[in-house]
């Protein structure tokens, strides 16, 4: 009834193509965005803009794109930890060597480094698939972990090896370090990601993503009708090493403050490739939801037994708080293997039938 | 925005109104680490923070009678989750006590914008020592620099270093590197040859290749700045490969009996340098069996107690109590605010009356704080293995602070350079 579909009539290709062609996802959408620009901003404190909102907005987006390369170029990666370090150690680099650089610009730039690292890692894609891919990927993970540690060059000679965010401002206000305040960096990060997002789903319904797509589901195939494989996949290689290191260079100037290389170990891999597979390969909305179990969840069941005044120990909160994400991960996958974006796309087709199902 | 910052502060300032409210208490968080890949060095250091806290509170009724709440937050050793729980706590703690160096690194500069001091005992940044550029941040009572000194003292007895060779194996982290101004000014001006030895977060438990390495090098001593699994990795294979232990020394993090416990005999001779030493005759470690041990309030156990870490838990925890109660007597409240703590923790007084008055009796040396030093150096013990516990190889032991005060002066300002704006103490005299 809510989702009726009905009388919704499309009367040029143009209304037909548009981004949402169904009026409730629009109006829904446009609550998310209402929620995202302007109630929480007015609602949060400053540890839920710490620990939830800012952090799940970072992730998401590292996870997206894992999910172009991963989800709809089928090309399984286990470097996006590392691609996120090339990231943030890049924007470390522009914003040392330019101090004059806005700091918007210096992270969007530092993605570019990222891609074309990514690329160059990506080129044994052309001879070797799926799981040796994979293996192939994890080479770039160790070796340019190894990297952030030795090339003391990229932490600026540092005595402790780790990088830290100086104070940056921008027309006046501090963006990033420890002078910037929450809200304001919320911002910055929501319009990034928001910016990114808009790009990512208008490039998986281009010409691009159809490229994409036909490559993952059968490479042969899709070198038969002509399509062009080395391009395909090191586009997708590109383009979700942009978006991986632009999400580094947020994780760190946006959010962490300071970086150590281990940081970008394999746990953080796994932990993008998590979200990436539990919120759904192949979608751009799953990304979201993923990152709201994975990274959200905990931070809020930590919370809970405070809350609710139950006296418990914090190391035993711990241990149950892993137990009960890592049971509802299974439970996720057991009830809907391909994610919770396509749990809500069955929702939202039971939805539009609602109240009368056939 | 304005209105936003209004409403926000509105915010914190109902909040920290409606905490107030509750019932009066000191509120010392501790971020915790009793699980993850480091917990089973964790776990013995907080059992004594706890425990030392839990019998304040039932014997004197906390501090100035205001019961300390010392709860804890647990991070796993993780930085993301030490954040949170830094955030979680900041609008109700007096002090923070980060318990990472990684953690100590991102909270650092935040400290000094929400002025509250960070409180990281025998850890974190050695230039933490200049309190005019780091106003809020303490490490007392010694830090990693004022450790490579005593050490390097400690080999100079032994004989003379001058063409000696000395391997330097520490993790691969910003905690293993933190030492390594310090020795490579000893190893000019000594004329001895130090060879650093990294070995990766990932190699802990695997050291082959770099006790190879030592054994192709044949260094007269090795020095350790290990953490966690990497401690007990380096001691089984340092036994597997004969080297003698007793030229091989550690930072006191380095010097945890239940490493040495796995080789046992084969570990004699073992060296740790350390600012806190088990004394299970210390009226304190009596108070502690009476008020919280035999109500059941510990979460340790006899053979844990009696070892050099849940010992340093206690330590860590009586210098914040000291610091505490120094605020409480300067500014005559009970109940005091992070800025008359950080006060408190500059002002320390550790007299060896003082330590006795505390039941502190040879576990801990005599120091001072104050505004411009905020480690206090108050030295150290070599301390070696017996073969069943620790004892004291040395007498008491200082570090010539003098010897590397330019670095750390130096190392300070840069940090203040890079973090501009960074608010530093002008009151402070030098």
């Amino acid at each position: 009834m809510l989702y009726r579909t009905a009388g919704q009539f499309k009367t040029s290709y143009r209304a037909d193509q548009a981004l949402f062609p169904v009026r409730q996802d629009a109006f829904l959408l446009g609550v998310i965005l209402v929620l995202a620009w302007v109630v929480f901003p007015l609602v949060a404190t400053e540890f839920a803009f710490q620990t939830l909102l800012i952090p799940v907005l970072i992730y998401s987006l590292a996870a997206l794109g894992l999910n172009i390369l991963t989800g709809y170029a089928g090309q399984l990666s286990l470097g996006t930890a590392a691609f996120m370090g090339v990231g943030a150690y890049a924007c470390y680099k522009l914003i040392t060597l330019m101090p004059w650089m806005n700091p918007i610009i210096a992270i969007l730039l530092s993605g570019v480094f990222s891609a074309g690292v990514g690329v160059a890692f990506g080129i044994p894609s052309l001879r070797i698939k799926g799981f040796y891919l994979a293996i192939a990927t994890l080479a770039a993970q160790f070796f340019l972990v190894w990297l952030f540690e030795k090339w003391s060059w990229l932490y600026n000679d540092n005595a402790s090896g780790a990088i830290q965010v100086p104070n940056l401002e921008m027309f006046g206000v501090y963006i990033a370090g420890p002078q910037a305040s929450s809200t304001i960096q919320y911002y910055v990060v929501l319009f990034i990601v928001c910016l990114l997002t808009w790009m990512c789903i208008n490039l998986t319904r281009g010409t691009l993503g159809r490229t994409w797509k036909a490559t993952r589901d059968m490479d042969i195939a899709a070198e038969l009708i002509g399509i062009n494989l080395m391009k395909s996949k090191l586009t997708a290689f590109a383009i979700s090493s942009y978006i991986v290191g632009v999400s580094g260079a947020l994780f760190v100037f946006m959010w962490r403050g300071a970086a150590e290389p281990n940081l970008f170990d394999i746990p953080l891999s796994f932990r993008i490739l998590f979200i990436a597979i539990i919120g759904g390969l192949g979608s751009i909305m799953g990304n979201y939801l993923g990152a709201i179990l994975i990274v959200g969840l905990p931070v809020v069941l930590n919370l809970l037994p405070n809350a609710l005044g139950i006296p418990i120990d914090s190391a035993t909160v711990e241990h149950l708080n892993i137990m009960i994400v890592g049971s509802l991960i299974i439970f996720f996958l057991i009830v809907e293997p391909h994610g919770l974006a396509q749990l809500w796309r069955l929702i939202r087709e039971k939805l539009i039938l609602w109240p009368f199902p056939h | 925005m304005t209105r936003f910052t209004k409403m926000a502060v509105a915010a914190v300032v109902a909040g920290i109104a409606a905490t107030s409210a509750l019932a009066q208490e000191l509120y010392t968080p501790n971020l915790a680490y009793r699980t993850g890949p480091f917990a089973a060095t964790g776990i013995p250091l907080m059992n004594g923070q706890a425990d030392y806290f839990t019998m304040l509170n039932a014997r004197d009724g906390g501090i100035g009678g205001v019961p300390v709440n010392a709860e804890e937050c647990e991070t796993g050793y993780s930085t993301e989750k030490g954040v949170e729980c830094y955030e979680k706590t900041k609008d109700r703690s007096i002090v923070t006590q980060p318990w990472s160096t990684g953690i100590t690194l991102q909270v650092l500069p935040k400290t000094n914008v929400d002025e509250i001091p960070i409180l990281a005992p025998g850890y974190g940044f050695s230039p933490m020592m200049d309190g005019e550029t780091f106003q809020w941040a303490f490490n007392i009572p010694a830090g990693y620099w004022d450790a490579a000194d005593m050490i390097i003292q400690y080999l100079e007895e032994q004989g003379d270093l001058e063409g000696k060779k000395i391997a330097f194996l520490h993790l691969d982290h910003p905690f293993g590197k933190e030492p390594l101004p310090v020795l490579e000014m000893h190893a000019e001006n000594k004329g001895f040859e130090l060879v650093p030895i990294p070995v990766g977060l990932k190699e802990m438990q695997n050291q082959s290749a770099q006790w190879l390495q030592i054994r192709r090098e044949r260094p007269d001593y090795v020095v350790m700045w290990g953490w966690g699994a990497m401690n007990a990795g380096a001691i089984t294979e340092a036994v597997k490969t004969k080297f003698p232990m007793e030229n091989f020394l550690g930072v006191w993090w380095a010097g945890h009996d239940a490493d040495l416990k796995i080789v046992g005999e084969d570990g004699k001779g073992y060296k740790s340098i350390s600012w806190s030493f088990p004394n299970p005759d210390a009226p304190v470690m009596q108070d502690i069996q009476t008020h919280v041990v035999e109500p059941g309030l510990t979460q340790s156990n006899p053979e844990e107690m009696a070892g050099v870490f849940y010992s340093r838990g206690i330590i860590i925890s009586a210098i914040l109590g000291e610091g505490i109660r120094v605020a409480q007597e300067e500014f005559d409240t009970a109940e005091i605010s992070p800025s008359q703590l950080r006060w408190g923790l500059e002002n320390i007084n550790m007299t060896e009356e003082r330590i006795a008055e505390l039941g502190l009796d040879g576990m801990v040396p005599p120091f001072q704080t104050s505004c411009s030093d905020h480690t206090g150096n108050s030295g150290g013990w070599m301390l070696e293995w017996d073969g069943e516990k620790f004892v004291k190889a040395s007498e008491l032991m200082t570090a010539n602070v003098e010897g590397y005060a330019d670095i750390v002066s130096a190392k300070a300002d840069e940090y203040a350079e890079a973090n501009q704006p960074w608010a530093v103490n002008e009151d402070c005299e030098s």
